[in-house]
């Protein structure tokens, strides 16, 4: 009778855990086993010195429901072409665009996750994408942004590698996280190889800049 | 006595240089982090950043005649300021809302030590 009894329990368990998926279908929970090792989301800016920059894998994602949109997000988990043209906190190395590709149900689920993580720094519908003679001469000639990160006119790419590219920045970006980035840089990056331009532009400049880059294709 | 005071001497020196030899490393670090992409890691001018598209030449500090006409405030300026500071490429952006006071001398000392 007691032989029974653990038979069937030991086989009810076994039917739960056969039934069970192999992670919870939740975002958080693909997030943790797939990304995690790489990106940190428990914000707020953990950064304290070089060395601390250096030591990540990939950039944190702690705002990354501020700073992404989630259509591109969806998209490009499935099909992640390099964002960097240089490897994460390389000088020397080319980005072999070897990140991690997902399936169309765990992309969803990913970004459902990330598009939770917001920062109350980034005010919503404060910037609509919008050229403008000031911005395009602050972005070109005054701070050349162009210095460290790719843009494209026309098709054709032009500028620097150290930074993430701009190209496609109207698809991958939030107006409203451009302007946050550019107004706070402190609180998204602590320890970053870009400026802070808030010291030397107004907010207006910035806001203007912000609104320019949300354009570029 | 004079074993235990070339004994501490000795002790002392060795603390002395291995803080300086960490300051060293610091500065190094903090060089190829910040102005290593355009200045390159060697200081020649030569970072990744230098595209065609890249509209001037970052500073080559290994040419000794050319830093020599630089002075030490210059530099510092010109790192705390950026290049309009000295007439010269706002492609050189200002870093003095982003380096200490003791960051910007310590590269004045590494960027110096490049010229040949």
């Amino acid at each position: 009778m007691r032989l029974l009894a653990v038979t069937v329990s030991l086989g009810a368990a076994l039917l739960v855990m056969a039934s069970a998926p192999s992670y919870a279908a939740g975002g958080d929970a693909i997030f943790k086993k797939s990304c995690a090792s790489c990106h940190y989301t428990d914000g707020p800016a953990k950064e304290k010195t070089i060395s601390d920059q250096l030591a990540k894998k990939g950039p944190e994602l702690w705002y990354a429901g501020s700073k992404f949109k989630k259509d591109w997000l969806v998209a490009w988990l499935q099909d992640p072409k390099p964002i960097r043209p240089m490897k994460y906190n390389s000088l020397t190395d080319p980005n072999k665009g070897d990140h991690p590709k997902q399936s169309a149900g765990d992309a969803a689920a990913t970004a459902d996750f990330l598009m939770c993580l917001t920062s109350p720094e980034v005010k919503a519908g404060a910037v609509k994408p919008a050229e403008s003679a000031p911005a395009k001469a602050i972005f070109t000639k005054k701070m050349p942004c162009g210095g460290c990160h790719e843009y494209a006119t026309k098709g054709e790419k032009h500028g620097g590698k150290s930074g993430p590219s701009l190209v496609g920045a109207s698809k991958r970006l939030n107006p409203d996280w451009i302007y946050a980035y550019l107004a706070n840089i402190k609180v998204f990056k602590p320890v970053r190889d870009m400026p802070d331009f808030a010291s030397v532009l107004n907010p207006k400049d910035l806001e203007n800049v912000a609104a320019y880059v949300a354009t570029f294709e | 006595m004079s074993r235990f005071v070339i004994t501490t001497t000795l002790a002392a020196g060795l603390a002395l240089g291995a803080v300086g030899s960490a300051q060293a490393e610091d500065i190094k670090q903090v060089y190829d982090f910040y102005c290593a992409q355009c200045h390159g890691v060697n200081g020649d001018g030569k970072g990744v950043n230098v595209t065609a598209d890249f509209a001037t030449d970052p500073r080559n500090f290994t040419v000794g005649a050319e830093m020599a006409k630089r002075t030490d405030e210059d530099i510092k300026g010109v790192i705390k300021d950026g290049g309009p500071s000295i007439s010269k490429s706002p492609l050189m952006p200002p870093w003095g809302a982003t380096l200490s006071a003791a960051q910007v001398d310590g590269l004045l000392g590494y960027i110096r030590k490049f010229a040949k």
